[in-house]
């Protein structure tokens, strides 16, 4: 390319600045844009300054957000790990956690809140959110880098659920008090479901989790993991019940148990 | 305490001060997400995905770079227009006619919300700006179009529309100045 041609090619990425400070550039214009910002300090230093200019404009545009969405935001966020900070600002901060604790802050009240008594009906599915997710990402200091983003996948499914408009909430408990919660939506065909008070099942042995159905065989949903909840889909709306049995290390394509412990999904929107 | 101390906090994974921060950021990246998004049910979501990101992405923050309000707020409009660009997108010509029928539509989309003295003040400085910096520049930020589509729009040369969108800019900056 020729000086002049590369000058005005220059020129034309300047005149980007405001578009793009404006959100108005297509995304291929956005990424070679940003890639010239890179190595404009100029540019970058204008971008800066007209993106401050056009935040302005969304002054004039508050309004009240729905009282849902906070309950829905709150609930979510329990369910969901932090990214670490990016290595050069994690210097800046005062007392800094390291990376992996910052991936999933404490709770530490969530143990007990756990324990709160279970009978009591939940007045939202976030409410009972809070509750059955909470515990559940407690810190573990050996997080490898794709347990975190397996993780965060399974927070995003989670928020998922909890963000269908007819996401509601039950939970049930065994004679010796062990419980099992779970959050559905109906029109998603999906749940969270988490076990509470039991202990590791035996060596060689596993919990899992049956969806059970009029009509046809139990359909497993997978299998807990400790106490890490189970995300499931594609729940077919005629289910009535979920079922957990201990089954042989990897699972069985059909429990060989009796369920140790049972939950009714009507009250949560299936089998209608 | 101030959005920048919470969002620090916030980082820390400190639960409290994200629900302080929620309560000064929600109406802010609400109602602009609103304002881009118009359809209530999807500007619910866009602001719930926000908001997450926010929580999630809250050690990114660099005070140095910027206000947090004005953090949360940049992200907020980009997941905003990248909701309606995608919607338009898949065709949702409805939408995209009864968004043409109401146009710039800066007026009445003010009257939606409560009047506010920033609100007052942003439109008062909009209302100095000329017609094609006003419409270049409500026409991008507002309506979520991109510069191309704001040229076809409004029959004006590429270049004619960046530069009013620059001077439009800058000219609400000097109007607005003090306000900040």
């Amino acid at each position: 390319m020729s000086l002049p041609a590369r000058l005005v090619r220059r020129g034309d990425l300047h005149s980007l600045a405001a578009p793009y400070a404006l959100d108005a550039l297509d995304p291929a214009e956005r990424v070679r844009f940003e890639k010239h910002l890179g190595s404009c300090r100029r540019c970058a230093a204008e971008v800066r300054a007209l993106a401050e200019d056009a935040v302005r404009l969304a002054w004039s545009t508050a309004a009240p957000a729905p009282a849902v969405l906070r309950d829905r935001v709150l609930a979510a966020v329990r369910a969901t790990p932090q990214d670490p900070a990016p290595r050069e600002t994690v210097r800046a901060r005062a007392a800094p956690l390291p990376p992996h604790v910052r991936g999933a802050a404490p709770l530490p009240r969530a143990r007990e809140r756990r324990r709160a008594p279970l009978f009591v009906p939940f007045a939202t599915a976030t409410a009972a959110a809070a509750l059955v997710v909470a515990s559940l990402f407690a810190v573990q200091a050996d997080r490898t880098q794709d347990r975190l983003d397996a993780e965060r996948d399974r927070s995003r499914e989670i928020a998922h659920v909890l963000a269908a408009p007819d996401a509601r909430a039950s939970s049930g408990r065994d004679a010796r008090g062990r419980t099992i919660g779970v959050i559905a939506s109906a029109s998603e065909g999906s749940a969270i479901v988490t076990l509470g008070g039991y202990d590791d099942p035996p060596n060689g042995r596993v919990r899992q989790l049956w969806l059970m159905r009029p009509g046809a065989g139990p359909r497993s949903l997978g299998l807990f993991e400790s106490d890490t909840p189970l995300v499931a889909s594609g729940l077919e709306e005629s289910a009535t019940s979920l079922a957990v049995t201990v089954e042989p290390d990897g699972g069985s394509p059909r429990p060989t148990g009796r369920p140790v412990v049972q939950l009714a999904l009507k009250t949560v929107g299936f089998g209608e | 305490m101030q959005a920048d101390e919470l969002l620090v906090l916030v980082a820390g994974g400190d639960h409290q001060a994200f629900e302080e921060l929620y309560g000064l950021v929600s109406g802010p990246v609400y109602g602009l997400v609103r304002r881009v998004v118009r359809d209530p049910a999807q500007s619910e979501e866009v602001a719930q995905e926000v908001l997450l990101e926010l929580w999630r992405s809250a050690a990114r923050f660099d005070p140095g770079r910027g206000s947090a309000l004005s953090w949360v707020l940049t992200l907020a409009h980009r997941r905003a227009v990248d909701r309606v660009r995608s919607a338009r997108a898949a065709g949702e010509r409805e939408q995209r006619e009864a968004r043409r029928a109401d146009g710039p539509a800066f007026d009445q989309v003010a009257e939606e919300v409560e009047a506010g003295l920033e609100r007052e003040w942003v439109r008062r400085c909009l209302d100095r700006l000329t017609a094609l910096q006003r419409q270049s520049v409500t026409l991008a930020y507002y309506d979520g179009y991109t510069y191309r589509e704001v040229a076809e729009r409004l029959s004006l040369p590429l270049g004619t529309v960046k530069t009013r969108m620059r001077d439009g800019l800058t000219r609400l900056r000097d109007c607005l100045g003090g306000a900040a």
